[in-house]
């Protein structure tokens, strides 16, 4: 089928350039994911892992593999660049649509929050006379006033961003390896993997609530759709191409990592003293600037236009206020919700920079949303074509999603106790908007013109 | 008098008297391109229905950039839909009116500095009434003197969606929703090929990439 005329079926006109190709797909997608992404939380995840990052990080590849695979599917049966808003509307129902996209907008809208956070926090490692408060505001400022003036990644400049973190990346392990091989930390070791003294599969599962965060932002390729060269089929191959490069990257580097941390722990700068070991001063002020020019500028870049997106996409039907779909045409940026999205990182960022673990929380919460979100992704899957098109293809259509939503499931079960409470309130005051929705007579609509098969 | 075409009128519209523009390049560049599949719309050289635009009569629009796509509508074997064209248009749209009217002698190339050391070019109207006379239409439309006529009205949409209505000096109250109501308000047509190009500038604001 044409993909103009794929677009078109749902009331949408393919308004968006086609001329993005599957290396460029990817390379959005690890700028999104940060290839240097466990350099921020590395010491959380050793922390609730045992000491088995590893393993964590293995679990996390495969449970976004089978949510990579239910994107790929309905990306396939609604090619719109809508995030999972878009799909789970069109794949079951408007209100749970709604939802959905609520339940996503507490990833979309935290993860600037804790981007910021970690940057500020990497630059106050590295320059401690500057507290994290001033850092974050600079940060914010920052990109906030990039944002406004309408100045947004190229795929140039993504490029050249990853190959900097690679470059980085490179060093580290070289570092690493020959620090190891001098007799530096625990040397090889397969204890970062499995260790029989600390293993549990909550405790396992409880890890991957929290690396589940260095992954977040593959799904962020399926809001190129519109502009693939490939279409829908590309996009797939993209998300499961971008985990698994990003898995290989974030295993190696916590197993080196692991074997060099030293004992106590501190969580919150844990790789960057590993660096330190590995390297000396040199490679921990490599790393801190890397991670925050990464993650407070390149990462907030892209993560502020996929928010910009959705509160567009929301607002635009009706489901959110109107005035966050109004742009600013003079610098062609969405700048209501710019703002909006700055004021919360710096109230958000501010809060959670005083609070005792803050960046465990507000990872624990982004992740809450995004896995909340992911498993409605994969009913989706399973109602759209098992239950709706009744699809004999019994492994991508019920298997493979009842799997990745029961890895899920559990993966929420084991998350962060405040995280569960937090995201519960969060779906419940979703709830009470959607109530006043259909009070208001505005109940969720997506403009689907019409309903048939892939 | 034969009238400028549309998209003559609105990047003149579109820049202040030095020759800066007032919207950001790439909404410029959509609005241009949507004005020039207006024009062509409403001088009947294009029709615009199920969803696909087709040309109905093949005379020359009597402008290179309406003429050229006028030409790829004709060759178009698919039936793509208007927001195709004026995306594809959009690319080089820019350039080409301000070199169309720079060489018509309606501006006039200017090299400035930036802090008396970087050299930029601006495109200055070679005499103010030009841009009077563009916005002529518009103006006596939203006081309420005459009413609008398609292209008038259009014209009118066209600055609503570029915000650009400051640039007419009438210093009326909701002036953007006034020009919007006198091109929704005007025919169907006008309604939906200005909502189009509304929708185009809306997705370039949060486009991935631009």
């Amino acid at each position: 089928m044409d993909s103009q005329e794929s677009i078109g079926r749902f009331g949408y006109r393919q308004e968006l350039r086609r001329g993005v190709g599957l290396t460029d797909l990817v390379f959005y997608g690890l700028i999104f994911m940060v290839p240097i992404a466990p350099f921020a939380i590395f010491g959380l995840v050793y922390e609730r892992s045992g000491g088995m990052p590893v393993l964590v990080y293995l679990v996390g590849i495969i449970a976004l593999l089978f949510t990579a695979n239910s994107y790929a599917q309905m990306v396939k049966a609604f090619p719109l660049s809508g995030s999972v808003y878009n799909y789970a509307g069109r794949g079951i129902a408007a209100p749970v649509g709604f939802m959905t996209g609520w339940a996503i907008l507490l990833d979309y809208l935290l993860a600037p929050s804790l981007l910021y956070l970690i940057a500020s926090i990497a630059m106050n490692a590295s320059i401690p006379a500057v507290p994290v408060w001033a850092w974050l505001i600079i940060f914010v400022t920052v990109n906030t006033v990039i944002n406004l003036r309408g100045i947004r990644m190229t795929i140039k400049l993504t490029k050249v961003m990853i190959v900097a973190e690679l470059a980085v990346l490179a060093l580290f392990l070289l570092a690493g390896l020959w620090a190891l091989l001098n007799g530096a930390g625990r040397g090889f070791s397969l204890t970062p993997l499995f260790n029989p003294e600390t293993f549990s599969w909550p405790i396992v599962f409880a890890a991957v609530s929290v690396a589940v965060l260095s992954f977040l932002g593959f799904d962020g390729i399926s809001m190129l759709v519109e502009e693939s060269t490939g279409g829908s089929e590309q996009v797939g191959r993209a998300m499961r191409l971008a985990l698994v490069l990003a898995g290989v990257l974030f295993i190696t580097q916590v197993w080196v990592a692991a074997l060099l941390a030293p004992e106590p722990l501190n969580s919150d700068t844990a790789f960057y003293d590993a660096a330190a070991i590995a390297g000396g001063e040199w490679l921990r002020h490599l790393t801190t600037t890397a991670t925050a020019i990464s993650w407070g500028v390149a990462n907030t870049l892209v993560a502020q236009v996929a928010v910009s997106r959705l509160l567009y996409a929301m607002a635009r039907d009706r489901q959110l206020p109107a005035f966050l779909a109004r742009i600013s045409v003079r610098n062609s940026v969405p700048a209501n919700a710019i703002l909006l999205v700055s004021v919360l990182s710096v109230g958000i960022g501010l809060w959670m920079s005083t609070v005792d673990g803050g960046v465990d929380l507000l990872t624990s919460l982004i992740n809450m949303g995004a896995l909340v979100a992911f498993i409605v992704l994969h009913v989706s899957v399973v109602v759209h074509y098992t239950v709706r098109l009744k699809s004999a293809n019994r492994w991508a259509h019920l298997a493979a999603p009842l799997i990745g939503m029961a890895i899920l499931v559990f993966v929420v079960i084991n998350a962060n106790i405040l995280a569960q409470m937090v995201g519960l309130v969060w779906l419940g005051v979703g709830a009470v908007v959607l109530a006043i929705l259909y009070a208001m007579g505005r109940r969720p609509t997506l403009r689907d013109s019409v309903k048939e098969p892939a | 008098m034969t009238r400028q075409p549309l998209h003559h009128d609105l990047f003149l519209i579109a820049h202040d008297k030095s020759g800066k523009p007032l919207a950001h390049r790439s909404a410029t560049s959509l609005a241009l391109a949507g004005a020039v599949l207006i024009d062509l719309v409403l001088a009947e050289h294009v029709s615009v229905a199920a969803g696909s635009a087709a040309v109905t009569g093949r005379a020359a629009a009597g402008d290179a950039v309406a003429d050229d796509l006028l030409n790829v509508i004709a060759a178009d074997r698919i039936g793509h839909d208007p927001p195709y064209w004026v995306r594809s248009l959009a690319e080089n749209v820019y350039d080409r009116t301000r070199d169309a009217l720079t060489a018509a002698g309606l501006l006039v190339p200017v090299t400035r500095r930036r802090l008396g050391m970087l050299p930029y070019v601006r495109h200055e109207p070679a005499d103010i009434a030009l841009l009077v006379r563009a916005s002529a239409g518009v103006r006596s439309a939203a006081e309420g003197r005459k009413s609008p006529d398609a292209r008038s009205a259009a014209l009118c949409g066209l600055v609503a969606v570029l915000q650009i209505e400051a640039a007419l000096y009438l210093g009326l109250p909701s002036l953007n929703e006034r020009l919007r109501a006198l091109a929704t308000g005007h025919s169907p047509l006008v309604k939906e090929l200005v909502g189009m190009v509304d929708t185009l500038v809306q997705e370039a604001a949060v486009a991935v990439y631009r």
